[in-house]
């Protein structure tokens, strides 16, 4: 161990290459640490949903088995696990550098999320006509909430989706641009890891009889 | 800062992108899905095998997303997004499983039995 | 309107009227006078030395961690004094109405304070205590000092830092304004169920509360993304894992309880929004709902919030006691590892704030033992940091002070909280002031915490040190001043005293209340102190050395002081554990850096104050219920995220001769040192 500052001395205090880290993979990283509070969000609701998931909390309403279509649920899943297909197709066309390729890939995925959005949108808008909206009762209201949650999810992913696409149009792959588009990734495909859960435990679990 | 990356779609986490790996993912999480269904729609297993049979096809659909689609592995560009996912599986258990089991025996023990108690099952036993 | 509101409402004001300001109280109006009175001195004082251009472009519109970490500290000591002022209320108002005989004054039936205003004052109490006070300080603390620790020149993510902030800040402003303008929640700082749901409180209290908390809750779980990627990712070269100093350990576990614990707050707090804006059932009574639900979420969240505060205390413990002890911490993987296994320990014991709900004897088991197994861990911390004393050789400054006065209220609060845990016990003195007592006296090892950093880090980022001289005699008068009251206190609990008495029913109880406010008669003698402590410093400034104190260990102590806005000049090598310890060990701790090469810094930006402003008008808008103002800040919200991703921010560059000009003359350089405006760089520039 060197003992006296000198020029040349083989302790080396200082290390100026030390400030090149990479944004790209702090970005993800820490949007990755945002998905898992997101997720703890998802765990909170589907707690309150195992609590509020019977007969004493539907209030004289209907349960679970009277309001969920399988069916449906079905097609809205191969919907969205078409979507993240979509956006994943344009993350490997920003691997080749091409344009048009991701834009394709996010329209795609927008289109996809629009069928499913429409669906859970007839599905919910026909319950509450037939007065058996959230305000009905306690389980309602839960079932409600969690499917509406994730949908404000997509929503809130086609608004970033659409300012990604005047990006790239715009700016093309610049370092921000790029970490953008990863980190959308990750958020699509979390999404989608949700409404698995959604439609297993709400749609299928919740439909048994 | 930081000095810019030459070419950031030379980066790892972008070259790690792969056709194949995300049509298998969404065959995969499509199929566990319809295969779900399918057993809901059989209706010949009790609620508690069927909550089973469900939670397992489930998480292996959960898996498979992982892996296939996020491409979760213990590569060091990945590791750190394995390892905070791996420490936060076990809070998910604790919110959600706690939850039931602490709420089980309540309507029991704090409300008055009506018809409306053994209309549906539960989770909540 | 979706649920049934009681009183006028308008498109254009919601519920806003006149009679939202309550000029016909006494108390609130001489409030206001007094703040009003201060804010205009300070704006005067502002304008008429002409820095407001100074404070916009330096401190408003900053990302620098540490001077985020400075505003932090700043709001959560104002909020300390705000929610002191209530405690003090809520004190007089007991000893005055120490009977159902005692008469009243100032419209109140008993003592000076109508219970509706108390309740409200309570709720406030502990609202601002928690998270407007202690959680900023602690998240400020973090700011501050951990990208320090770690060699790094910034945190992770500066401009989510800085929106961070204002979000914080709006929170504590939307309770600021309930003063003035509306109503506080009177539900307590838990919103207690179903009490705060629309019927049975009608008013705009409650959704003050609610707002408030959802919006520094979600700065407090960005912050929290923040420490973590810093940590994480951005340790000086040689920094491995077990070289990490055990504050950095402890910030890093509390934040991935802030990561973990916060969202379902959220949750909680949303589906209270929902039942009282949708007209909703999660907690209503009758119709399905289940208000032990929520009692359920909120300490699913609540309990750990308590380590959240409780962990970077004991990492500021960890710090402070081996500088003043001339020896390395003990037992340093032990830290680690009990700092851990509280924080794991922590997330599986929610249900002991409610054994009274009926979950059955097995249950009830489960959670008693699982909280006391915290002891253990917080055993190995408490004799691990005496036996770091242990031949150590002292020097009782007034960091020191504080931090062994922490490990006696750690003491007494943690044998009355394995007391608690009991729930034979906790059925008996389940709602009393001997649960109060006992939680007073963790916060209070976290506010002893907070006064140590205060005055160890102080030098560090104001290049001088506070006067020792008062700052022993705020100590002393604080420590006494709580030992008072809050001894006081466990024995009223044991005499049945219970929480949230606006009158008391037991006359006999008087004497204790009496010494309760002797308590809060010394903690007013305490500030005086802590007031004159600053006067005192800041007149006389005496300039202190890079290591302040002489004999620190950490990394921080490395840089100049008063530390630059960039850090360090260089990015310095790590060797081991304890770098400044090491170094100066081997004589190395005054060596400079021979050359300097160029750093790349980010811009300030006004997007986070627009951020954090907008928020409060989304919170104040929906509140009172004011819908075309909500639905604008949310837009504007949005807009101005999507705008500044749109800004290629490629931050400036500071030249190898611009750094040497200020390592040679470090005041120009500091926390509150004005710089020079640095242009952006441009997209060519930049590559």
């Amino acid at each position: 161990m060197a003992t006296n500052i000198a020029a040349g001395a083989d302790t080396r205090l200082w290390n100026a290459e030390a400030d090149e880290h990479d944004p790209i993979s702090a970005r993800t990283f820490g949007f990755w640490l945002y998905l898992l509070s997101d997720a703890l969000i998802f765990a909170g609701l589907f707690a309150s949903y195992a609590v509020l998931d019977n007969s004493f909390n539907a209030a004289g309403g209907p349960i679970a088995a009277q309001i969920v279509h399988p069916l449906e649920g079905l097609i809205q899943t191969f919907a969205v696990l078409g979507s993240v297909l979509s956006y994943s197709l344009a993350t490997v066309a920003m691997k080749k550098g091409s344009r048009t390729g991701v834009i394709h890939g996010i329209l795609g995925a927008i289109v996809l999320s629009g069928v499913f959005l429409g669906i859970g949108a007839h599905d919910l808008l026909g319950l509450i006509a037939q007065g058996d909206g959230p305000d009905r009762s306690g389980f309602l209201s839960i079932f409600f909430t969690l499917i509406v949650s994730h949908g404000l999810h997509m929503v809130f992913g086609i608004l970033w989706m659409l300012v990604m696409l005047v990006q790239v149009a715009r700016t093309g792959f610049n370092q921000d641009v790029v970490g953008r588009l990863l980190n959308l990734r990750l958020f699509w495909q979390f999404q989608a890891s949700v409404w698995v859960c959604v439609y297993v435990y709400v749609y299928l679990l919740g439909g048994y009889n | 800062m930081s000095n810019h990356l030459s070419d950031p779609l030379a980066h790892a986490e972008v070259q790690q992108a792969r056709v194949g790996r995300y049509f298998v993912a969404f065959f995969s999480s499509s199929i566990l899905m319809l295969l779900a269904f399918v057993v809901s729609q059989q209706q010949k297993l009790s609620y508690v095998q069927f909550a089973e049979a469900l939670g397992a096809l489930l998480l292996f659909t959960l898996i498979s997303q992982a892996a296939l689609f996020f491409g979760l592995n213990l590569s060091r560009e990945q590791i750190w997004k394995s390892v905070s996912l791996a420490l936060v599986v076990p809070l998910f258990i604790v919110t959600i499983g706690f939850t039931v089991v602490v709420f089980a025996s309540l309507y029991a023990r704090t409300m008055i039995p009506t018809d409306a108690m053994s209309m549906q099952p539960t989770l909540l036993q | 309107m979706l649920v049934n509101l009681q009183g006028p409402w308008s498109p254009l004001i919601g519920r806003l009227s006149l009679a939202s300001i309550p000029y016909d109280n006494p108390i609130l109006v001489t409030t206001f006078i007094i703040v009003a009175l201060l804010g205009a001195v300070i704006v005067a004082a502002v304008l008429y030395y002409r820095k407001l251009p100074y404070l916009w472009r330096e401190w408003i519109t900053t990302v620098d961690h540490k001077k985020i970490g400075v505003m932090y500290i700043i709001l959560g000591l104002v909020m300390l004094f705000r929610g002191f002022a209530d405690g003090a209320l809520i004190r007089t108002q007991q000893v005055m109405a120490d009977g159902p005989d005692s008469t009243g004054v100032l419209g109140a039936t008993h003592g000076f304070i109508p219970p509706f205003h108390f309740d409200q004052i309570y709720s406030a109490h502990g609202t601002l205590m928690l998270i407007f006070a202690a959680t900023p300080l602690v998240a400020g603390l973090g700011n501050l000092i951990v990208p320090l620790q770690i060699g790094a020149r910034d945190m992770a993510f500066p401009y989510l830092n800085a929106t961070s902030f204002w979000l914080t800040a709006s929170g504590a402003a939307l309770v600021m304004i309930s003063l003035f303008v509306g109503e506080f929640s009177s539900a307590a700082w838990v919103g207690l169920m179903p009490f705060s749901e629309l019927p049975f409180n009608p008013g705009v209290g409650v959704d003050y509360w609610m707002w408030a908390i959802q919006i520094s809750s979600i700065a407090t779980t960005f912050n929290a993304i923040n420490i973590i990627a810093t940590i994480v990712k951005m340790r000086a070269p040689g920094m491995t894992w077990f070289r990490l100093p055990v504050f950095c350990w402890a910030t890093l576990s509390t934040n991935i309880i802030g990561l973990t614990a916060f969202p379902i707050l959220t949750v909680a707090l949303t589906l209270l929004g929902a039942d009282r804006y949708l007209g909703t059932h999660f907690f209503t009574v009758g119709m399905g709902g289940n208000f032990m639900l929520y009692v359920n979420l909120f300490w699913l969240w609540g309990h750990p919030e308590v380590y959240f505060l409780m962990l970077p205390a004991f990492g500021i413990f960890s710090e402070i006691i081996p500088t003043f002890s001339e020896k390395p911490l003990f037992g340093y993987l032990a830290m680690v590892g009990a700092t851990f296994a509280i924080a794991g320990i922590g997330w599986v014991v929610w249900a002991h704030h409610f054994f009274t709900m009926g979950m059955g004897p097995g249950l009830n088991g489960y959670f008693s033992a699982a909280t006391m197994l915290v002891g253990i861990p917080t055993g190995v911390k408490s004799f691990n940091w005496l036996f770091t004393m242990y031949r150590g050789r002292l020097t009782f400054a007034t960091p020191m002070l504080w931090a062994l006065c922490g490990l006696v209220l750690l003491l007494i609060g943690g044998l009355t909280g394995m007391m608690l845990a009991i729930p034979v016990i906790n059925y008996t003195v389940h709602d009393s002031v001997f649960v109060v007592a006992h939680f007073h006296c963790m916060v209070l090892v976290i506010g002893a915490a907070l006064f140590a950093a205060v005055t160890y880090w102080w030098p560090k980022v104001f290049g001088f040190k506070l006067d020792e001289r008062n700052g022993q005699y705020f100590f002393w008068t604080f420590v006494i001043a709580s030992l008072v009251l809050f001894g006081g206190m466990f024995a009223l609990g044991f005499m049945g005293e219970t929480r949230r008495l606006d009158y008391l029913y037991d006359p006999s109880w008087k004497p204790l209340l009496i010494l309760e406010e002797a308590g809060i008669f010394l903690y007013f003698v305490s500030i005086y102190y802590f007031f004159k402590m600053l006067y005192v410093s800041l007149r006389d400034q005496v300039p202190a050395e890079a290591d302040a104190w002489g004999t620190s260990r950490t990394l921080e102590w490395l840089t100049h002081t008063p530390v630059p806005f960039y850090n360090f000049a260089v990015t310095p090598q790590i060797h081991a554990l304890d770098e400044l310890a090491w170094r100066r060990s081997h004589g190395l701790e005054k060596a400079q850096p021979e050359q300097y090469v160029p750093i790349h810094l980010p811009n300030n930006t006004a997007i986070p104050v627009i951020i954090g402003a907008l928020s409060f008008a989304f919170g104040f808008g929906l509140i009172w219920r004011i819908w075309w103002l909500a639905g604008f800040a949310l837009l504007g919200m949005i807009v101005a995220v999507i705008i500044r991703s749109f800004d290629p921010n490629k931050g400036y560059i500071l030249s190898a001769e611009d750094i040497a000009k200020m390592e040679s003359n470090t005041g120009s350089a500091s926390v509150i040192a004005e710089q020079p405006v640095r242009l952006p760089l441009s997209e060519v520039e930049a590559h």
